[in-house]
Order: structure tokens, then C-alpha cells, then sequence
């Protein structure tokens, strides 16, 4: 199966937001606002993140994304460039195989919750951030003169 | 907190049904429908700042494992590869994308909160294009190979062209990707680093040099390794591996093995005061591993200063401890390794390797003290688990054995027991009658 060739358009300043990882599958993809009234993390003072969603203790851990690095949240565009989010048929261009990702927001930091318990350095999301990375960056790193 | 579960609980079922129940639960104006799902789902990916927005995300092969796999290509900050970090089945994760709130509390304008369900996220980290070029420059090795094996390796040089020609294939976009502005000599850079070039008639030829490629990949193990590998490659490969078992001797034996670093093996073995038996065969395993360790000269110093550690009252201690030296090639061998399995077929991968242990004597690593270091460990541990095996569980294995056949036998007296007593009495007289030439109640009822 060929994939279609992807462009990220970028609006000039996409909106702010936080994504949080759940440590449950939500079987629904979409607006789910107004979010406030089922999820509202509390920061206590010494630097813990906690929340209750559907009377479940839940403990935060905020992953900044390292220098270099910014963090974006893109949907498929919909047909006919219509406003972010609405339904529609991802635009393909046949004849070219391009299509584009539009970018919605962008972020930061993310946040990985665990359920009664932080999430340590093993999880795969916060070692992906914290090490890989970090890692990328070494082993591809290179002399643009070198080469010449 | 009725309308809490009324919009959580939707996510399970449909809007419409949700929004009755809430209606029933609580009052008309605390309850929400939840909006349709959204058939374009958001995804989140972590770009590189330096990214412009004329990059593209294509397709193109892996140079690993030959298949088509998504990359992030970019005219100015060159070639990003994507890597899906996602989670296992057996704890399930979503995404919750809240929309920032400023200082007040208040929502800014944009973005819904929205959920997505697959709690995927790709992060965007650079590639070395190299990578990308090695199937095709390699390819003509091995059309190459068939014809003849032994023979010094006889590519042949080819213009770039014929090398982004190699990697083409119908499902993958290396032609637009070269169509992009600057893309293309940033390739062929790439290309010239890891080959032997030619020009010819004002275009220039190449042809993969291993000698080269493995120089480059090594100088990239040796910079993932000076910085130190991430902290669970760290723990899992190079602690792991390199941790001796762990023997309960005393601290004086070692102390003394120490301390005197000039001694030879045999000496230094003699002068232990009074240890056990069990003791004597373990420390002299130490004291050769001091003196391997003396070999090379940075190694000495370390080991007299970790002396005075050891002369404190642990009762429980490494038997074998690796020094700085071998700690680092082992770092550099396991960041070889990785980059070898994560980004080179694996046919070539093996003949860097092999080429680079069968070259290590002249110049590039010497990876010798880490092989000793290993070969002793691995003796070691051998000997710690013989040590084991012959003190408890052979003879645990015997006993159980032998307990084995006595549970059986018991077994098989209780059932026969068993058995006698559930007869009556009398089919327990007539077991004594002898039947013999008497007819079978079978008999009477066969056909006639």
C-alpha cells in the first residue's frame, strides 16, 4: 500500500495545549469538551500532580520535551479545507499521492498519569523522551564538512 | 459528578444513548452530548524545532529491514526518521488533549479538549542519510558477491544517480525527496563520507568503501558512548553484563590482593592468611583478574583506589570488578552493536563486525582487555553455579528423586487399598471359588 506524501501546514500561532497520557483506553476519538467537568489535575505544593477520573486516584508526571523539540498535534486535513476537527474524507491528491496533516495545537510538555502510582523512568513514553531523543541526536549527529 | 460519568461513560457508547441517560440522571442543563467522533484523529508528533514548514513526511525504505517505513524530510534540516512510540496491549493508554488555560483559569480560544483513543506518538529524531543510502550502495555488493565470493570486492563505481535509482521502488518516494531543493547534495555529502570517489567526465562516481563506512560508524559508537548511554541501555547491557556474582568472601583476602599490585599471580595467591577452602578457590580468581587489569595502566590505579573501599567491613562482594577501561569498550561494543541492528542490513552488519574484530590489532579499538575480562567472567559464573549445583541441588535433585519413587509407591499401595475395600463381601467369597471350566456369563447372551 503506498502512503500518500504528507505536508504539516501550520497555522501562524497554533493554540497551546496538554496532552495527557491516560493509563486507560477511552474508546472515543474526539471533541470531549467541556473537560473541566470529569477531569481537573491539581498541583500541590510540593511539585505532585494528582487527579481523580471517574473516582480513580491518578498521579502525574509532567515530561518536558527537550531543547530542540517542539511537540504537535496534527490531524489529517479534511476535505475541502474546512475547519479543523470536522468530519471528512482525508484530501488526497491523486495525481501527486500528497496530502496534508493540519496542524492543530502544539505543546510543550506532556503529562504521563499512572494510577495510584507515578510513572517511572521505565514507562516507554518517558523513556522515549528522556533518552531517545537524546540518543537520536548522537548517533546521527554529523560533520556537514566533513563530508565534502 | 453525575454529568463526570455521563460524558466519561459516552466514551464507551454512543452520543444519543449517553445523552438519556444523563437526562435522567441529573438536571436538563448539566448535561452535555457528547459530539460525534472525529473521522480525521489527531496525532502527535514531537518536531524538531529546526524543521521548516516545507518539510514533508515520505516514505522510504528501511535501511534495516528493506521496508517501507514513514521519514520526515526537510530541504534545510535534512532527514528525520519517526519513530511510533506506542503501548502495549496489556495496559492500554489514551490520549487526553486539554486545551491550555491561562493564568485566570480561563480557557483561551482554540483547540477543543479532545480524546484520541490509540495513545500513539511519533517522535521525529534526525537520521543520518547514510543510513538511508546504505541498501542501495550495498545492493550491488551483493549482486556482485554471487559471482564471486573470495575475490577483493570488485564494485563497481557508479554516479549517484544510478545509487537513488537502486533504492527507488514504485511504493517509495525517493524521487520527490531529490526533487526537494538542497536534498539531493546533502546525499551525495553523505554518500562521498562513507566511499570511494572518482570523477569522471565532470560527474562524480561512487563506490561504497566498508573501510570508511565502519570508520563512520564507529566514530558514532564512540561519541554515543563518551556521553554516556542512556541510563536503561547503561543498566540492562553494560552493568548487567559485566557484574561478577556476587560471593560472600571477606574483605581482607581482597585487600591484600590489592595492595600489592607488583606481585604475580602466584605469589600473590600464597600469602592469603586463613581462608576457607570454598574462599581460597574465589580469591585467586581476584587476584588474576588484578593482574589482568594490570596490563593496562590506567586500570592500576583504579584498582588501588578502590581498595581502601573494600578494606571496610562488607561481609558480601563482588567477586570480580570491571575496571574503567573495560567498562568503556564494553560501552562502545554495545553502542556499535546497536546502531549495527538498528539501522544496517543485517548482512552487512555482520561483515563490519567481523571486520572489526578481525582488524582490532592495528588501529581503530582494541577490544581485547574486554574479551579477557568476559572469557574470565564467564568462568566465573561457571564456577559460582557449579559451586552452587554441587553444594544444594544435586543432592536436593537425588532426594527428590528417590522421594519421587517412595510417593509413587505409596500411591499405588493406597489405591489397591482402596480398591479391596469398596468390594462387598460377596464378591470377595466368590473371588476364592475357581472358575475354571465353568461357562462365562458372556456365553449367554452371544448370538446363536
Amino acid at each position: 500500500m503506498s502512503q500518500p506524501v504528507l505536508t504539516l501546514k501550520s497555522p501562524e500561532e497554533p493554540p497551546k495545549t496538554t496532552p495527557h497520557l491516560l493509563p486507560c483506553r477511552v474508546h472515543h476519538t474526539g471533541p470531549v469538551d467541556p473537560v473541566e467537568a470529569f477531569w481537573e489535575p491539581k498541583h500541590a505544593d510540593d511539585g505532585t500532580t494528582t487527579a481523580y477520573f471517574r473516582g480513580r486516584k491518578l498521579h502525574g508526571k509532567t515530561v518536558k520535551l527537550p531543547e530542540g523539540y517542539r511537540g504537535v498535534v496534527a490531524a489529517p486535513a479534511p476535505k475541502g479545507d474546512g475547519k479543523d476537527g470536522a468530519a471528512g474524507v482525508v484530501h488526497v491528491d491523486a495525481s501527486k499521492g500528497t496530502a496534508s496533516l493540519n496542524v492543530q495545537a502544539e505543546f510543550d510538555e506532556m503529562v504521563v498519569w499512572g494510577h495510584e502510582a507515578v510513572a517511572d523512568a521505565g514507562d516507554p513514553y518517558v523513556r522515549g523522551m528522556e533518552e531517545w531523543l537524546a540518543l537520536a541526536d548522537q548517533i546521527h549527529g554529523f560533520d556537514e564538512g566533513k563530508g565534502k | 459528578m453525575a454529568r463526570t460519568r455521563a460524558s466519561k461513560g459516552s466514551a464507551a457508547a454512543t452520543a444519543k444513548a449517553k445523552a438519556d441517560k444523563t437526562a435522567a440522571a441529573a438536571s436538563a442543563p448539566r448535561t452535555y452530548s457528547l459530539a460525534p467522533e472525529s473521522e480525521s484523529p489527531p496525532r502527535l508528533f514531537i518536531i524538531p524545532k529546526t524543521a521548516t514548514p516545507a518539510a514533508q513526511i515520505v516514505t522510504l525504505q528501511n535501511p534495516r529491514y528493506a521496508r517501507p517505513a514513514r521519514y520526515f524530510v526537510c530541504p534545510e534540516a535534512g532527514f528525520f526518521e519517526c519513530t511510533k512510540i506506542t503501548t502495549p496491549t496489556s495496559a492500554p493508554r489514551s490520549w487526553l488533549l486539554e486545551n491550555a488555560t491561562d493564568e485566570n483559569g480561563a480557557k483561551k480560544e482554540g483547540l477543543d479538549s479532545q480524546m484520541a483513543q490509540d495513545a500513539e506518538l511519533y517522535a521525529v529524531t534526525p537520521i543520518d542519510p547514510i543510513f538511508l543510502l546504505l541498501p542501495g550502495l550495498a545492493s550491488i555488493k551483493g549482486a556482485r558477491s554471487g559471482a564471486e565470493t573470495k575475490a577483493p570486492k570488485k564494485r563497481m563505481f557508479m554516479s549517484s544517480d544510478d545509487h537513488f535509482d537502486a533504492l527507488s521502488e514504485p511504493n517509495n518516494h525517493l524521487s520527490e525527496v531529490l526533487r526537494l531543493p538542497g536534498l539531493r547534495e546533502k546525499l551525495e555529502a553523505r554518500m562521498a563520507a562513507v566511499c570511494d570517489t572518482v570523477d569522471a567526465a565532470d560527474e562524480q562516481m561512487f563506490r561504497l568503501n566498508e573501510s570508511k563506512l565502519l570508520d563512520e560508524i564507529l566514530s558514532k559508537a564512540k561519541r554515543m558512548s563518551n556521553q554516556g548511554l542512556p541510563k536503561s541501555m547503561e543498566e540492562k547491557f553494560v552493568k548487567k553484563a559485566l557484574e561478577a556474582p556476587i560471593m560472600g568472601i571477606r574483605s581482607q583476602p581482597l585487600a591484600n590482593a590489592g595492595t600489592k599490585p607488583d606481585s604475580t599471580l602466584s605469589s600473590s595467591s600464597t600469602p592469603q592468611p586463613d581462608s576457607a577452602d570454598s574462599q581460597s578457590t574465589v580469591s585467586s580468581v581476584e587476584t588474576s583478574a588484578t593482574s589482568l587489569s594490570e596490563a593496562s595502566t590506567a586500570a592500576t590505579s583504579i584498582s588501588s583506589e578502590s581498595t581502601p573501599g573494600t578494606n571496610g567491613s562488607e561481609a558480601v562482594t563482588n567477586a570480580m570488578t570491571a575496571s574503567e577501561e573495560i567498562i568503556k569498550l564494553q560501552r562502545l561494543r554495545i553502542a556499535f552493536n546497536f546502531i549495527c541492528s538498528c539501522y544496517i542490513a543485517p548482512s552487512l552488519a555482520e561483515t563490519l563486525k567481523s571486520m572489526l574484530t578481525a582488524d582490532a590489532t592495528k588501529s581503530r579499538v582494541d577490544f581485547k582487555p574486554l574479551d579477557e575480562y568476559l572469557a574470565q567472567l564467564a568462568k566465573l559464573r561457571q564456577d559460582a553455579a557449579a559451586a552452587r549445583s554441587t553444594d544444594y541441588s544435586r543432592k536436593r535433585a537425588a532426594d527428590d528423586e528417590e522421594d519421587e519413587r517412595a510417593e509413587k509407591r505409596r500411591k499405588k499401595e493406597e489405591e489397591e487399598k482402596a480398591k479391596k475395600a469398596k468390594q462387598s463381601r460377596g464378591v470377595k467369597e466368590l473371588m476364592k471359588v475357581n472358575t475354571t471350566g465353568m461357562k462365562k456369563m458372556s456365553d449367554f447372551f452371544k448370538k446363536k
